[in-house]
């Protein structure tokens, strides 16, 4: 079995009894020998965010999400920056991919628990376009992206694809509503073991609402609709 | 599956209020493989337009990374049609009104797609 470098157990016990600054030259020690090792920026996070240092602690953070996408330490790390600076829609999705990469681990849990209840209500926090985090990707009835990431790391090359996939989507459940005389179609929602996507036409286009696992299917579809409301009002100010 | 025991599993969906059918579909080619009657349509149009909004959402599941799909749900002002995966490209395709209880279908067709095959 694989045994964690010895600098990472120092580092946090040093960190834990308030050693600061010994704990950072650990940490940075053991990230700049051990660069691949999303453990080690994980470290420097907690090191950087105990110095009320934030944007270094976020870059650390990133910097382990590009070692292991789903990292539960840096999710965490980069939620509870998320949630100190009341965005509390980054602070749930970063909590949801947590959770979704470590399940039976109950502080996360409560975490997301906590988030959840002190989030604004939903209509007093629409959901940013621009955001990677926010989940919101937009469609041209063609396949062509007009805004938005399905990735909170904000992956353009993915958001090409699936907005594309989506448009194909889009189209087959028009046709399949007209044939059967269902009337017009309203959604078409997907779930897997990556989560939950609902896709909803627009004027247009089409546009895809993503969440995580531990979002309810009647949860998502309200926000979603939100969401669609947003996009509406940001293709009006989109130049 | 014997015939009998497909019998039982579609009859346990259509039995639901406000279902209006029920199909085993081969995704690849869109052929109902096994059927219920559904009310006032050709099941054969049911399979064939279901497969291939499935077939599109599952390449855009793979797309969104999922390694496997549970649930595919259309909702359209007159019905909605919900599929779920069974085994060897089977899925699971029911057709109901807008007052089915859905939550509850969901939960049916989940647990019953995987025993096709």
């Amino acid at each position: 079995m694989h045994t964690p470098p010895a600098f990472l157990a120092l580092g946090e016990r040093l960190r834990q009894r308030g050693l600061i600054d010994a704990a950072l030259a650990v940490a940075e020690a053991g990230a700049a020998r051990f660069p691949m090792l999303a453990e080690a920026h994980d470290l420097v996070g907690r090191v950087r965010a105990d110095q009320g240092d934030e944007e270094g602690a976020r870059r650390a953070w990133l910097a382990a999400l590009e070692c292991h996408a789903s990292h539960a330490g840096a999710l965490k790390g980069l939620a509870f920056l998320a949630f100190r600076r009341r965005d509390h829609a980054e602070a749930e999705r970063r909590l949801e991919a947590a959770v979704q990469a470590a399940p039976r681990d109950p502080a996360l849990l409560r975490a997301l628990d906590r988030i959840r209840g002190a989030r604004p209500r939903p209509a007093d926090a629409p959901p940013s376009i621009d955001d990677p985090a926010s989940g919101v990707l937009l469609a041209s009835g063609d396949g062509l992206r007009l805004g938005g990431y399905l990735d909170a790391r904000g992956d353009e090359a993915a958001a090409e694809a699936a907005a594309a996939m989506a448009a194909g989507v889009a189209r087959e459940a028009e046709r399949t509503a007209r044939l059967l005389d269902l009337g017009a179609w309203r959604h078409v929602l997907l779930e897997g073991n990556a989560g939950r996507t609902a896709i909803l036409p627009m004027p247009g286009g089409v546009l895809l609402f993503s969440r995580g696992t531990s979002t309810p299917a009647g949860r998502l579809l309200t926000a979603a609709e939100r969401a669609r409301e947003a996009a509406r009002a940001w293709l009006g100010e989109s130049p | 599956m014997s015939l009998a025991a497909w019998d039982e599993r579609l009859a346990q969906v259509t039995a639901l209020a406000g279902v209006r059918g029920a199909v085993v579909v081969s995704a690849d080619d869109g052929l109902a493989v096994y059927e219920s009657a559904v009310d006032g349509l050709e099941s054969s149009d049911v399979a064939a337009l279901a497969a291939a909004v499935v077939q599109r959402a599952a390449e855009l599941g793979r797309a969104l990374g999922h390694a496997t799909l549970g649930l595919c749900t259309l909702a359209a002002e007159r019905g909605t049609i919900l599929a779920a995966p069974g085994r060897d490209g089977m899925w699971f395709v029911v057709l109901a009104d807008p007052g089915a209880e859905l939550g509850r279908l969901r939960l049916l067709v989940g647990d019953l797609a995987p025993e096709f095959s």
